[in-house]
């Protein structure tokens, strides 16, 4: 049943232009990194590895702020508008509640996807790295992109707010993201490079970087950068079950 | 048929409040039950918890001869017009309707929406966005969607409410038609008119305690009052 709730959120995003707002957002964003890279004197003199680097962690950062915006409203519009009661009276389990509003995320991430992918096919162009680029932007974006989701779908039972979620959720991206901004200087230091290990955001820019600079594009030699991701992963969703258990506890009035 | 809904010593408490405290009911089947209480009394959170979205802290329920918890078998007997009134506005009528069908594995989908539509006065409006209906359109929209498993019983929270006098009355009327039909209709409101109109028993909770339970002819006797909202001032009087 949860082909249903997936069917409905996704008409919902079309009926309200939330799904085309969401893919001319990126889509402008995309086009103006990409012309920045190749057009900037600066920039155009990166090496076009480089470039392709940071285009990947431009497209990735842009779909998980796309997806913890978007997701962050699937559960607590149901809440926010009562539409949750008849929900839960209807057959419909709450594991196929949360499975329909999974893949409707994963969709929209999907649609991001697809814009960027004319995007890096013409900035890798020559360069020999436009299939890996392609499959490692698609991996790493996807496993991101679902962690993210069940993070954000376990924060949206138990606040049950949009407005609490969203912060919550942004701050959590903010905080796994800032590292991102630190100095290679920085990074060398030992605290550094603990949290970078445990960060699955560090970690998959810099399985992005072995893939696109190094060379790597074996999925053997990039192991290691996919296993942090895939506990973040693990982690989220035993948080969101967790935070599923706590609300059938609780049920549909908060205490 | 016996005993369709029961519940024993169920009780319910937000925080140091209890909402509902040891209620004891039972509503036969094919009963019209009328479920009356001041605000505040616990009638939705009775309501929640009879219905399975809300599990009591004690206490045991059963509908149709299945515990509450059984949400599968509960959920396919039970048709609910909850207190919370929330609806998708962007979407139709009928395409409201077609999203719970589909939930509910109904099978010839359209022609149960159409049949839904017609049954509460929608026929009309069933291809409008629900954003653009009235307060009383929504109503008739909520009590189809609760109509639409066919339900063999009917839990109603304030169903009228927002209704002009002719939407009341044709509610009525279709509920009647239900309960003459088998459908046990368990009716929650603050129209005394209605309830006295319409139930065959009835149930008054104060405090989240059950006051007084029987017959209209039961509780004038009990209460020597004739009137039922003289009876109800005299039960929740504290």
């Amino acid at each position: 049943m949860y082909r249903f709730i997936w069917l409905k959120d996704l008409k919902a995003a079309v009926h309200t232009w939330k799904g085309l707002v969401w893919l001319l957002v990126t889509a402008l964003i995309f086009s103006a990194a990409s012309y920045l890279f190749l057009t900037n004197r600066e920039l155009s003199l990166l090496d076009q590895t480089e470039m392709l680097w940071l285009l990947g962690k431009v497209i990735i950062g842009a779909a998980l702020l796309v997806t913890v915006i978007d997701a962050s409203s699937l559960i607590t519009a149901e809440f926010e508008n009562e539409t949750i009661e008849s929900l839960l009276l209807s057959p419909l389990s709450l594991g196929g509640l949360v499975l329909g509003k999974l893949l409707a995320a994963l969709t929209t991430w999907l649609v991001v996807y697809a814009a960027a992918a004319p995007y890096m096919v013409v900035t890798a162009a020559g360069s020999r790295l436009t299939g890996a680029f392609l499959v490692y932007v698609g991996l790493f974006g996807t496993l991101a992109v679902l962690g993210f989701t069940l993070l954000v779908l376990a924060v949206s039972f138990f606040y049950r707010s949009l407005r609490n979620t969203l912060t919550t959720s942004l701050v959590i991206l903010l905080a796994l993201a800032l590292p991102a901004l630190f100095s290679p200087v920085l990074k060398t230091s030992t605290l550094a490079r603990i949290a970078g290990v445990a960060n699955p955001l560090d970690s998959i820019f810099a399985g992005l970087d072995n893939v696109l600079v190094d060379y790597h594009t074996g999925l053997a030699a990039n192991l290691g950068f996919l296993v942090p991701v895939l506990v973040f992963c693990v982690l989220a969703l035993g948080f969101l079950m967790l935070s599923v258990r706590a609300f059938q506890r609780r049920g549909i009035a908060k205490d | 048929m016996a005993g369709v809904i029961s519940a024993r010593a169920i009780s319910k408490s937000y925080g140091d409040r209890k909402a509902v405290d040891g209620l004891d009911l039972a509503v036969e089947g094919g009963a019209f039950f009328g479920f009356l209480g001041p605000n505040g009394a616990g009638k939705t959170t009775t309501i929640r918890m009879l219905t399975g979205v809300l599990r009591p802290d004690s206490g045991t329920i059963t509908i149709d001869g299945h515990d509450s918890r059984d949400r599968q078998h509960i959920a396919s007997v039970i048709g609910v017009v909850p207190e919370s009134r929330g609806f998708y506005d962007w979407m139709s009528g009928e395409e409201y309707l077609d999203f719970f069908a589909a939930l509910y594995r109904i099978g010839d989908r359209a022609r149960a929406v159409r049949q839904l539509l017609a049954d509460v006065g929608l026929a009309d409006r069933g291809g409008t966005a629900i954003g653009t209906y009235s307060r009383g359109m929504k109503q008739r929209l909520g009590l189809a969607r609760a109509l639409v498993n066919s339900p063999r019983v009917l839990f109603l929270d304030e169903p009228t409410l927002g209704l002009d006098p002719q939407g009341q009355e044709d509610v009525q009327q279709l509920l009647k038609r239900l309960n003459e039909g088998g459908v046990t209709v368990f009716y929650s409101s603050h129209l005394l008119h209605e309830v006295a109109h319409l139930c065959s028993v009835i149930a008054v909770i104060n405090r989240g305690r059950l006051a007084a339970v029987g017959t209209l002819a039961e509780l004038q006797r009990q209460t020597d009052s004739e009137d039922l909202r003289d009876i109800f001032m005299a039960l929740t009087n504290d």
